[in-house]
């Protein structure tokens, strides 16, 4: 009869990454904390249903993802706005050295790209590549197949990769 | 693009998956073997290797300061709302359906619903209450409280809340009403005496009829100071009735009455003993001072001897 214990518990191990979630996606800072408190009240009236052996940090990327889906109908064009002016704003980084001014343009450049994206390919692509979550908890998170989740995160690799042409890239070893 | 070799377009899914570390091992050494002989997919590949690492940094770099901040606006707003949110579930029951309703203090309503169901309950009135339906626990409570009913359990462990009550009056008056043990009867008269308010017996009815928590706040064990029953839960006096039979409190269903001389007397005295309704005068003793009971293990709960005039102790009431 004391599920503040437990959910508080939550707030504190997965709040930060939940909200860094849906700051990758808002690139908003009222907005991540807005949504954030959303998800979190969701979850906490949803709580008491919840399995005692469920993952725990997979549901609540789904339910972030669901409040940010909602959030984002009829959002769209305001956030692409939005994400051209951050993005050349970021661009600029006059007192920082040459390597990472550049770094830095490659970034911004990234992130302007990933926000242009399809809202599913921009939520699988940050699931996947920011947060690191399996394929199966991604499909589960946006109502569709491992399969499905994994060619939305490929997709959006090609369209970030494409972008990039014709700009100077870090060096990687070019074989493993 | 469209001029790319029907190979490489091929081979594209498994060297995106092998330049990002994403490629089983028969996947990755066979984009290495392509990739030997390709200029342009190698090209694609060091382009994805590098992406790789852009996005490497895109994943430490975000600033999580503010993160603390939103956290304990969070953690503030959530105490509001968690003070504000009742969970419910609606099940049916012998005595109809029944709503049980939780807060995060405990069970803050049990309500007999009428023929609006859930839509026309008390919940719903109450300002500032967000009401969320479900929650494994309310499943539960509707089985001890379903057991309850059919007489196979005893005791409702539930830790309450009581601060849905109307006036701190009623509060108390559900406290003193909790402790009246199955089985037994107690009076309005006796209640108001225990509350050290003996006038205030229409108010202590008056709480009862209102009462947030009925079973559970066994306002069915409160009856008249004659024996009647008086009233349930509104008009619901068959209910009241049907609990005491329950408990095996003897009850005269035509005259809406218990059966006070089918039931154990305790008329406090200072040898704390208790009596067979046939004992003297105790049957025409006033009920607001006096307990009843319908089980004689009743009595070593509260610590009451036989009386040794008639010892029912060896005569004890049939049922």
């Amino acid at each position: 009869m004391t599920p503040e214990t437990g959910f508080e518990a939550i707030v504190t191990v997965h709040h930060a990454e939940i909200y860094r979630y849906l700051r990758r996606l808002t690139f908003r800072v009222g907005e991540a904390e807005d949504l954030s408190q959303e998800t979190f009240f969701r979850a906490y009236r949803a709580w008491a249903a919840l399995p005692s052996d469920a993952n725990v940090r997979a549901w609540l990327f789904k339910i972030a993802t669901n409040v940010f889906r909602n959030h984002a109908r009829g959002e769209r064009r305001r956030l692409i706005a939005h994400a051209t002016v951050q993005a050349s704003r970021r661009e600029v980084d006059p007192d920082g050295p040459e390597a990472a001014a550049m770094a830095g343009e490659l970034q911004a450049l990234t992130e302007a790209t990933i926000q242009r994206l399809p809202v599913k390919q921009r939520m699988a692509f940050t699931l996947r590549k920011l947060h690191e979550l399996d394929y199966e908890i991604i499909g589960q998170s946006l109502d569709c197949s491992a399969e499905t989740a994994r060619a939305h995160v490929f997709q959006a690799l090609r369209k970030i990769r494409t972008s990039l042409d014709g700009h100077v890239l870090p060096r990687t070893e070019s074989t493993r | 693009m469209t001029s790319k070799p029907s190979v490489c377009v091929a081979i594209e899914p498994d060297l995106i998956a092998a330049a990002t570390g994403e490629a089983v091992a028969s996947a990755a050494s066979r984009v290495q073997s392509h990739i030997a002989g390709c200029a342009t997919c190698r090209n694609d590949y060091a382009h994805y290797r590098a992406l790789e690492t852009v996005v490497g940094d895109l994943r430490s770099t975000l600033p999580a300061a503010d993160a603390e901040d939103a956290r304990r606006r969070l953690i503030e707003r959530l105490a509001d709302l968690r003070s504000r949110l009742v969970r419910y579930r609606v099940a049916p029951s012998p005595l109809g359906p029944i709503l049980i309703a939780v807060t995060e203090h405990g069970v803050s309503l049990v309500e007999y619903l009428g023929r609006g169901g859930a839509a026309g309950s008390r919940l719903f009135r109450e300002a500032g209450v967000e009401a969320e339906e479900g929650g494994a626990d309310l499943d539960r409570l509707h089985g001890e409280l379903g057991e309850f009913i059919e007489g196979r359990r005893r005791q409702l462990d539930w830790s309450l809340d009581l601060r849905s009550a109307r006036s701190d009056f009623q509060r108390q008056v559900m406290e003193v009403t909790v402790a009246v043990p199955y089985g037994a009867v107690a009076s309005y008269a006796g209640i108001a005496r225990e509350l050290g308010r003996p006038a205030a017996v229409r108010a202590v009815a008056q709480a009862l009829r209102h009462n947030p928590l009925p079973i559970v706040v066994p306002c069915h064990r409160i009856i008249g100071s004659t024996g009647k029953l008086v009233g349930y839960a509104g008009n619901r006096v068959a209910l009241k009735e049907r609990l005491l039979g329950v408990e095996g409190v003897p009850v005269n269903a035509r005259a809406a009455s218990i059966e006070r001389g089918a039931m154990y007397h305790y008329d406090p005295n200072p040898d704390h003993q208790y009596c067979l309704p046939t004992c003297g005068s105790i049957l025409r003793r006033p009920l607001g001072q006096i307990r009843l009971f319908a089980h004689r293990e009743q009595a070593a709960v509260w610590g009451l001897e036989p009386c040794v005039d008639c010892r029912p102790d060896l005569h004890p009431l049939s049922r």
